[in-house]
């Protein structure tokens, strides 16, 4: 008898003990089992795994004059001037401007005034389309200022000086020297996707002396009238994404 | 008598303390395999809520020393799910040897003994990784540390008492020694290995989504930087922020993961500070910009640079935070004027850009890091626990 209570004394602790030990396997192990299986179930259903994270996409710069009538201009330069469809035919020339842009030579020009701390003024000697020393540091200057912005415009002009034809081959030239000359300083073979050239004349939005003097061009302090800022390539990164 | 059963009552408080610490981490482990971000436990505190702001328990949990079977299993089996078992053990036979007192079976308090020895062994191993490999010491792994110590020293004690009394006291059944350690020892193996085989089958399978993050549209431009590795066997293209804490992390994951030393990697650039990103409105991580003109400006060496700013990216961080000139003192006193003369270049300066427009090209999204197989895109989600199983995946030649 004595033996019998002994013995089933004996039972209680291992009992208790394997007991306890047997629950805390069997509960943890079911608990981490549905920690598991919930989260196959929100695998299963995107919807409430994951909240739409909102990440922003890598995209090219867009300033505040970056205005619908200004990306509406741009678009139609872009376009028409073969830059956009990556058509062999490059730039535009006065009368395709005219005709595309369908606005009035005061409205073309505003467009670009917010661009003055962007962007400058190319001057060249009469009847001349080369880059001298200072033109082609605005121009790198001016260039190595990309930021964000995805597109380079190159304006060239004429001045009233001559007759339109030759006007408009000069202010192409202008505009092609420009061109030329990044593509030889930066051997970047994108260049032609970035730079987008009009060439306007003598026709069509001549620049005014009061305004457009006083953006930096490529021969400060030196002489700027009606007549020299016309002889002139307009150069600036655009920041709108179109 | 009670002071008698203080080893046991010692090693049974301490299995518990274990199990809530083992618990806890393996829950949220096991939450992580929803491939999405939870908050962790990270405190000595017994009951204390998760947290997001845990980077030292994160880091253990991210490194590949967490979990084993990691390229079999994406997480692979975390190291604590065995704890919960083991633990368990000792609270079950801890709880016997506290309720039979001084008629305890030797043979059972001894072989308890050795085996408390077994966590123990395995806490000093893990302890000494978390201090050598990962620099770092984990709340709740040190939870179980210390758990697995105050184990180990109620059954050290219970080794150490003298026979004589206790043997005359002994009650129940007799049994072999040598018996009972086998029985201990296979309980212990089964009850530690059972909640792993178990979880191992309850777990989703992932392999559906990797592989679908996208693709890069464009190429390497010659503008990016090549990272030295010893053994290339798979191209990559990494977009990084040498400022960014995940990007330190990641890096460090991969390293410590034996697996950036198999990769080619090309790094991009992506800092995230306004100064020089224009998809920012405002610097996420300020002086970034300056910091990746000094990896740039390591040519060659780019790798060391990055791996330089990644180890000294709290400093970094705090000068980028004070200015632009405590920033550049904190490069020179490191790199010297050269180095300095090269940041300020045009060249540079234009490198950087062009590394920000490579990111445009691709229409990526805004943010760091990101990692490119080829131009598969490797899933941030599988950055983390899954990362040895998805590259196992997708570059098995990385992880051979």
């Amino acid at each position: 008898m004595s033996e019998n209570v002994n013995t089933r004394s004996s039972l209680v602790p291992i009992a208790a003990g394997a007991l306890l030990g047997s629950a805390l396997l069997v509960g943890l192990t079911f608990t981490v089992y549905r920690t598991v299986r919930s989260a196959e179930q929100r695998l299963a259903q995107p919807a409430i795994a994951a909240e739409p994270s909102g990440v922003a996409v890598a995209d090219h710069a867009e300033a505040s004059y970056c205005t619908p009538q200004f990306k509406e201009v741009l678009e139609r330069v872009l376009h028409s001037c073969g830059l956009e469809t990556g058509e062999s035919r490059r730039g535009c020339k006065p009368s395709d401007v005219k005709t595309f842009a369908a606005i009035s030579d005061e409205d073309f020009n505003a467009l670009f005034r917010p661009l003055q701390d962007r962007g400058g003024v190319v001057l060249y000697d009469t009847n001349k389309h080369d880059l001298d020393d200072a033109a082609k540091q605005l121009v790198a200057d001016r260039f190595g200022e990309r930021r964000g912005a995805r597109y380079f415009l190159v304006v060239g002009r004429a001045s009233p000086i001559g007759g339109t034809e030759k006007n408009r081959a000069l202010s192409h030239r202008r505009a092609n020297s420009v061109l030329f000359h990044l593509k030889e300083t930066t051997q970047d073979p994108e260049l032609d996707k970035q730079v987008g050239t009009l060439w306007l004349g003598s026709e069509f939005a001549q620049l005014q002396e009061e305004e457009f003097c006083k953006w930096p061009t490529s021969r400060p302090g030196g002489k700027c009238d009606d007549r020299f800022v016309n002889q002139s390539a307009f150069i600036s990164w655009v920041d709108c994404r179109l | 008598m009670t002071m008698k059963r203080w080893p046991a009552v010692l090693a049974l408080l301490a299995s518990g303390l274990g199990l809530l610490f083992g618990t806890n981490s393996t829950l949220d482990y096991a939450k992580h395999l929803d491939r999405s971000l939870h908050d962790v436990h990270c405190s000595f505190i017994p009951g204390a809520a998760p947290t997001a702001d845990a980077e030292a328990c994160r880091a253990a949990m991210y490194s590949p020393y967490s979990a084993i079977l990691k390229e079999s299993y994406w997480g692979g089996i975390p190291i604590s799910l065995f704890s919960l078992g083991a633990f368990s053990f000792f609270a079950g036979v801890a709880l016997y040897l506290v309720l039979a007192g001084p008629r305890a079976s030797r043979g059972v308090q001894r072989t308890f003994g050795v085996l408390s020895l077994g966590p123990l062994l395995t806490s000093i191993v893990m302890f000494a990784i978390s201090l050598i490999k990962l620099g770092a010491l984990c709340n709740t792994c040190v939870g179980i540390y210390i758990s697995s110590a105050l184990l180990a020293i109620g059954g050290i004690a219970m080794l150490l008492r003298p026979n004589v009394d206790l043997a005359n006291l002994s009650s129940g059944p007799t049994a072999s020694p040598y018996a009972v350690a086998a029985v201990g020892l296979m309980a212990l193996g089964v009850t530690t290995l059972v909640p792993g085989a178990l979880y191992a089958a309850a777990m989703p399978d992932h392999s559906r989504f990797l592989g679908n993050c996208g693709t890069l549209k464009k190429p390497a431009v010659p503008e990016l930087l090549t990272l030295k590795t010893s053994s290339p066997v798979k191209s990559a293209i990494m977009f990084e922020d040498p400022l960014c804490p995940t990007c330190k992390a990641f890096h460090q994951r991969l390293v410590i993961g034996e697996l950036f030393e198999k990769l080619e990697p090309k790094l991009v650039l992506f800092p995230l500070d306004s100064a020089c990103n224009w998809m920012l409105s405002e610097p996420l991580h300020p002086g970034a910009c300056i910091v990746s003109k000094a990896v740039i400006c390591g040519g060659a060496q780019a790798r060391e640079v990055l791996e330089w700013a990644y180890d000294e990216q709290e400093a970094l961080t705090a000068a980028g935070k004070a200015g632009d000139k405590q920033l550049t003192a904190l490069i020179q006193t490191r790199f010297g004027a050269k180095m300095i003369a090269c940041m300020g270049s045009a060249a540079t300066k234009n490198t950087l850009n062009k590394h920000l427009h490579y990111a445009v090209d691709n229409s990526i999204a805004v943010s760091t890091p990101q990692l490119y197989l080829g131009d598969q895109r490797f899933c941030d989600e599988d950055s983390d626990i899954g990362l040895s199983y998805t590259m196992a995946k997708l570059a098995p030649e990385v992880v051979r």
